[in-house]
């Protein structure tokens, strides 16, 4: 009897649960895309809000470059007009432009016109190219865009072809963080290998905080850059040899470029004793990369050798560097990734004048990055940290992010976040552990 | 428990309705068959190839507010295995984001996945043989959306019903480990199987956190090209009989026998965009 009413219950139970199916779907009506396929053309783009707050300062003297309060009020507008062409070729143009109104409202006499000039505003060219099959096997890729090579999301070795934008560090924009350039790109197909072949046109360099920005570290205009000419013998050079396979991959890659980070020389002056002057040595590098797949792990690896590294001490002499990093990534938590990267930068046969100013470089560099990503209510809600750490024991400085982002609506999304400096034995980082700062942004996308 | 004066009555109509059942035409289940067999069939059952697909996904929170998905899917068997690339076209902030998909039959081989990603400009290998995530923010698995291996469960049939007045099976399927059930995200599912097509047209799933159910239902059904289709599909998330969150998942413009090459699950093709 007992036996029989438990069943009896349990069954009760499942009947009801099973009750739980909506009979009647409430009639649902969206606005399907056209179903006449895609059409010639396309344009799409974001407008966005963003401001930012410095709140680490006690004051604001921009002689010492101490700012607190308002840090940027910007609106940004991005454009991108797709082209379908004949014979499957495609061709985009995007371009982005801003202005931000933190200056006018802080007072533009407060500002440096170096800062003025490259944070105020801005207007230029995105990516602008062509792409298409020259043959069944093999790809055209002409004009200005972005080749992103690498493994890991936060720290770069192998990933040298296009400059970054570092006016803003921690604050900027992912789509924003790498700069186009103008390449000529072959990739030829064979099985699971693809061959690439790379000619940089166009000499572009990091965008780096200008003098009188709250990231310069110094408090002195720096001494002017030497900027080589696009094209002819400075065209910058690349290839890669990619293989993709079941449950890894493996990539080689070879480059001669410009290196982004400038260092100092002497010059002969036309008059005078030799005036200093920033210069970008010319570098060759070989590395590869991997990726493996072992259940929720990915086990990813960098290695790249560096020859041809200039510094101010060493004028006439060049240093190589073996960078090795070893990163982990895991998913097997719902909705979550977890990424850790570590690089060591090696410079081979140290001179210990490097250490100190002007070039501040130490014969064994550790970074780390760390990554946390989680999503909440069903992909609505994206929480992020992020923290880079230079030295062993992490003490060269750094800055950690945390930011959020809500989708109010489709395209729509709202986000803020607090990014923190950490000062340490690296000058830079020192520099810049006051510039603590919160953030907001919208979005728009359409 | 039955009257014994009812029996003889019983035994006399059960004989009339299996002499129906053999005599009426097309009887799909002439032959007794058990769970797994059903399943089998299930699993065996064509679902076509060299598709394409227009697939709308309506994210419905528990106030009713909607966020919208667009994706076109491309699928193609190769072997036992199944290829599949798809790309976002809405909305504008995933817009262009691209998904390719080795699903390798059988439990020793994790899929191959990769996630292009437009802001990066970077095609980014995906590691996760887990598949209780969510599936791009739907109440969906990842599960959901791939065959699971039948060896891997044990399944039991329960009993004949119907649904909405076609006739089907109540099969419970348990996973036989916890490791598959910690994979699935599920620790028990009940699925109402047509007798006629064999699909798959009702399901509950028991989430194994948070005392959540998930209900699967077909709610539109179509013959594709020979095809049988689910091409509006919900999954309901409940908990304590209060819905949290709903997926409708529509597909259009469904085709098959397309002319699909390998070449287009690839790299090339994923970062090529549609």
């Amino acid at each position: 009897m007992c036996l029989c009413a438990h069943t009896s219950r349990a069954q009760e139970e499942l009947d009801d649960l099973l009750e739980g199916f909506e009979d009647e779907l409430e009639e649902i009506i969206t606005d399907q895309p056209s179903d006449a396929g895609p059409g010639l053309w396309e344009l799409t783009g974001d407008l966005s809000v963003s401001a930012s707050y410095a709140y680490a300062h006690t004051h604001s003297d921009p002689i010492k470059r101490e700012y607190r309060g308002l840090a940027a009020l910007r609106t940004q507008l991005r454009l991108q007009l797709d082209l379908d062409l004949p014979r499957d070729w495609r061709a985009r143009v995007s371009g982005r432009g801003f202005y931000d109104s933190a200056y006018r409202i802080q007072g533009r006499r407060n500002f440096t016109d170096e800062a003025l000039d490259t944070s105020e505003d801005e207007l230029e060219f995105q990516e602008i190219w062509l792409q298409g099959s020259l043959l069944p096997q093999l790809d055209l890729k002409f004009g200005r865009q972005i080749v992103n090579w690498g493994r890991s999301e936060t720290i770069r070795v192998i990933d040298v072809l296009n400059p970054l934008d570092n006016r803003e560090p921690g604050l900027v924009d992912i789509e924003d963080l790498r700069l186009p350039v103008v390449m000529t790109k072959l990739d030829y197909y064979h099985g699971p290998w693809t061959l690439t072949g790379i000619a940089v046109h166009e000499t572009r360099f990091d965008e780096n905080p200008d003098f009188g920005s709250e990231f310069f570290p110094i408090a002195v205009p720096p001494p002017p850059e030497n900027t080589p000419g696009n094209g002819g013998s400075n065209t910058e050079w690349a290839a890669a040899l990619t293989g993709i396979f079941s449950g890894w991959d493996v990539s080689l890659h070879w480059a001669r470029f410009f290196d982004d980070t400038a260092h100092l020389e002497l010059v002969p002056a036309a008059i005078g004793p030799p005036r200093p002057q920033l210069e970008h040595a010319r570098l060759t590098m070989l590395g590869a990369s991997g990726n493996y797949a072992m259940g929720n792990w990915l086990l990813k690896a960098e290695a790249a050798y560096f020859d041809g590294l200039e510094y101010f001490v060493l004028a006439g002499d060049d240093k190589t560097r073996w960078d090795i990093m070893g990163g982990l990534e895991y998913a097997g938590f719902d909705d979550t990734t977890i990424s850790l990267d570590v690089v060591r930068r090696h410079i081979s046969g140290f001179d210990s004048r490097l250490e100190n100013d002007p070039d501040f470089v130490e014969n064994n560099r550790v970074e780390t990055a760390f990554r946390y990503t989680t999503e909440f209510m069903n992909s609505r809600l994206r929480a992020t940290y992020l923290a880079t750490i230079f030295g062993t024991p992490f003490d060269g400085g750094g800055f950690m992010r945390l930011s959020c982002d809500y989708e109010l609506r489709d395209a729509l999304t709202v986000g803020g976040g607090i990014v923190l400096y950490m000062g340490g034995d690296f000058p830079t980082f020192e520099a810049n552990r006051k510039n603590d700062r919160l953030f907001f942004t919208a979005k728009y996308s359409f | 428990m039955i009257h014994t004066c009812f029996r003889p009555r019983l035994a006399q109509l059960a004989r009339i309705l299996a002499l129906g059942f053999l005599v009426l035409p097309g009887n799909p289940w002439a032959e007794t068959l058990s769970a797994r067999e059903i399943m089998q069939r299930v699993e065996d059952r064509d679902d076509g190839d060299n598709g394409t697909q227009d697939m709308e996904m309506i994210l419905i929170d528990k106030n009713g507010n909607q966020r919208i998905r667009n994706i076109h899917v491309f699928s193609k068997d190769k072997g036992e295995d199944t290829l599949q690339l798809m790309f976002f076209i809405t909305p504008a902030d995933v817009k262009d984001t691209g998904f390719l998909t080795y699903d390798y039959d059988g439990v020793e081989k994790d899929d191959d996945q990769w996630l292009y990603l437009p802001a990066l400009k970077k095609t980014k290998r995906i590691a996760s043989s887990d598949k209780s995530g969510s599936f791009m923010g739907s109440d969906f698995n990842y599960s959901d959306m791939t065959d699971r291996e039948l060896d891997n469960y044990d399944y039991t049939l329960m009993k004949e019903t119907e649904v909405k007045g076609v006739k089907v099976w109540q099969i419970e399927g348990i996973p036989r480990t916890e490791e598959e059930s910690d994979e699935t995200g599920y620790k028990k599912s009940i699925v109402f199987v047509r007798q006629d097509n064999y699909v798959v047209i009702r399901g509950v799933n028991w989430v194994n956190k948070g005392g959540k159910l998930k209900y699967f239902e077909v709610k539109k059904l179509e013959l594709i090209d020979g095809i049988w289709v689910a091409t509006e599909m919900t999954m309901t998330t409940k908990k304590s009989k209060k819905t949290l969150h709903k997926t409708v998942l529509r597909s259009h413009n469904v085709k098959f026998n397309q002319d699909l090459v390998e070449d287009l699950f690839t790299i090339r093709r994923l970062e090529k965009g549609l």
